[in-house]
């Protein structure tokens, strides 16, 4: 870095424990208009950082292109690219995306000064995989409301009308319990085979795009050597006739991202994070 | 229907999502998860669930889109960038466009109208 005026700040992607390749760091492509991807020593850690451009990733610029849908999903994209290529040698420590340092000096600072948590994070995520699953609502279940209505519209009165609006609204009320009940389940079922779950937010059908309700929106981390029980489970749960109310999605293996989290909220993790 | 994702026919350790993961998952992880440390540059971002719905609903409207072989979103200014700098472009060339016939105008009237002034 040249001058007062800084052109690039330091972005942050991850921490490892071993150096990850240096052909493996310049074969991605990380952020636009920024550098290769390099590996910083960090005290007995790597970091893997990448300069980019300051003009382009400023506070009140970065922010205002993070609000534009494309740029916010290629920025998200780099950075996953990034975290990914530190993995290429082992466990990582992954940051939240945007995470900046004014130069190398400053990013080397923040994490020699959180080395030994860093450490035991590194050991805890070692041979470890995250895991999304889903649950929703089956949709046929949400359209069986109206069935029994056509069924019931050649029958007059007021009372017959009210009777059978009630009994409309008690079934989907126990369809729903029931399906809560099916992912509660599902949950409890694959936490036997997880050394760690976590909650996140249900996402809502706005941002799923589908109608069912999410009942469950849960992470898993799971031991490399427990991966084979963990799949045959999700299959298991899947197929499982018991649980007709649900439909059960899964994703992964994910860089442990959501356990990515220091010692204190560690242990509590297998609680619900977040409702 | 169960929609299981084919992560059971991926046996490589080490290639992770979003390969079959939804962006939203990926938002989730990457906004939301990650140890924090510090940075020296802040950045201002909205609720994570408002980003990620945005993000969502462009996707959604992009996909209903080209499937009706529609592409308003790479000229809708709000949306693209590259649509936003066309658009100064065009609003640039019909103002001086305008400009152009004013000024034409301008001058072929301009003795009819100074006249009067003059005598008045």
């Amino acid at each position: 870095m040249s001058g007062t005026r800084r052109d690039t700040v330091t972005y942050a992607f991850a921490v490892t424990r071993a150096c990850p390749p240096a052909d493996a760091l310049a074969a991605e492509a990380g952020h636009d208009g920024g550098g290769p991807l390099r590996a910083l020593p960090a005290g007995r850690l790597w970091l893997v950082v990448q300069d980019v451009p300051a003009q382009a990733f400023g506070g009140d610029r970065l922010t205002a292109r993070l609000n534009s849908p494309d740029e916010l999903e290629s920025c998200a994209r780099a950075h996953h690219r990034g975290v990914e290529a530190a993995a290429r040698q082992g466990a990582v420590v992954p940051f939240p995306m945007a995470t900046m340092y004014l130069d190398d000096r400053n990013a080397v600072q923040a994490v020699t000064d959180r080395e030994p948590s860093l450490c035991a994070l590194l050991d805890r995520l070692r041979d470890r995989t995250e895991w999304a699953v889903k649950v929703h609502a089956a949709e046929a279940s949400a359209a069986s409301g109206g069935a029994g209505d056509a069924a019931g519209a050649g029958a007059t009165g007021g009372r017959d009308y009210l009777s059978r609006v009630s009994a409309r609204r008690r079934t989907v009320r126990e369809e729903h319990e029931k399906a809560l009940a099916a992912a509660q389940a599902v949950d409890h079922e694959l936490r036997r085979y997880a050394v760690a779950a976590t909650r996140h937010r249900r996402q809502s059908e706005q941002l799923t795009g589908t109608r069912a309700p999410q009942l469950l929106n849960a992470a898993y981390l799971v031991e490399d050597g427990r991966r084979a029980d963990f799949a045959r489970a999700l299959a298991r749960l899947a197929a499982d006739r018991r649980h007709p109310a649900v439909e059960i999605s899964a994703s992964g293996p994910w860089i442990p991202y959501s356990f990515a989290r220091p010692e204190r909220e560690w242990h509590g993790s297998c609680q619900e994070a977040r409702a | 229907m169960t929609d299981v994702s084919p992560w059971t026919t991926n046996p490589d350790p080490h290639a992770y999502p979003p390969a079959n993961g939804s962006l939203a998952d990926l938002l989730e992880r990457v906004l939301d998860k990650g140890i924090v440390i510090a940075g020296d540059i802040k950045i201002d971002l909205l609720d994570i669930e408002l980003l990620t719905i945005r993000l969502r609903l462009f996707i959604a409207s992009v996909d209903t889109a080209r499937r009706a072989g529609i592409d308003w979103w790479e000229t809708d200014p709000a949306l693209s960038s590259r649509a936003a700098r066309d658009a100064l472009a065009e609003e640039n060339a019909r103002l001086r466009a305008e400009l152009d016939t004013l000024r034409d105008a301008d001058a072929a009237t301009d003795p009819a109208t100074d006249v009067p002034e003059r005598v008045g």
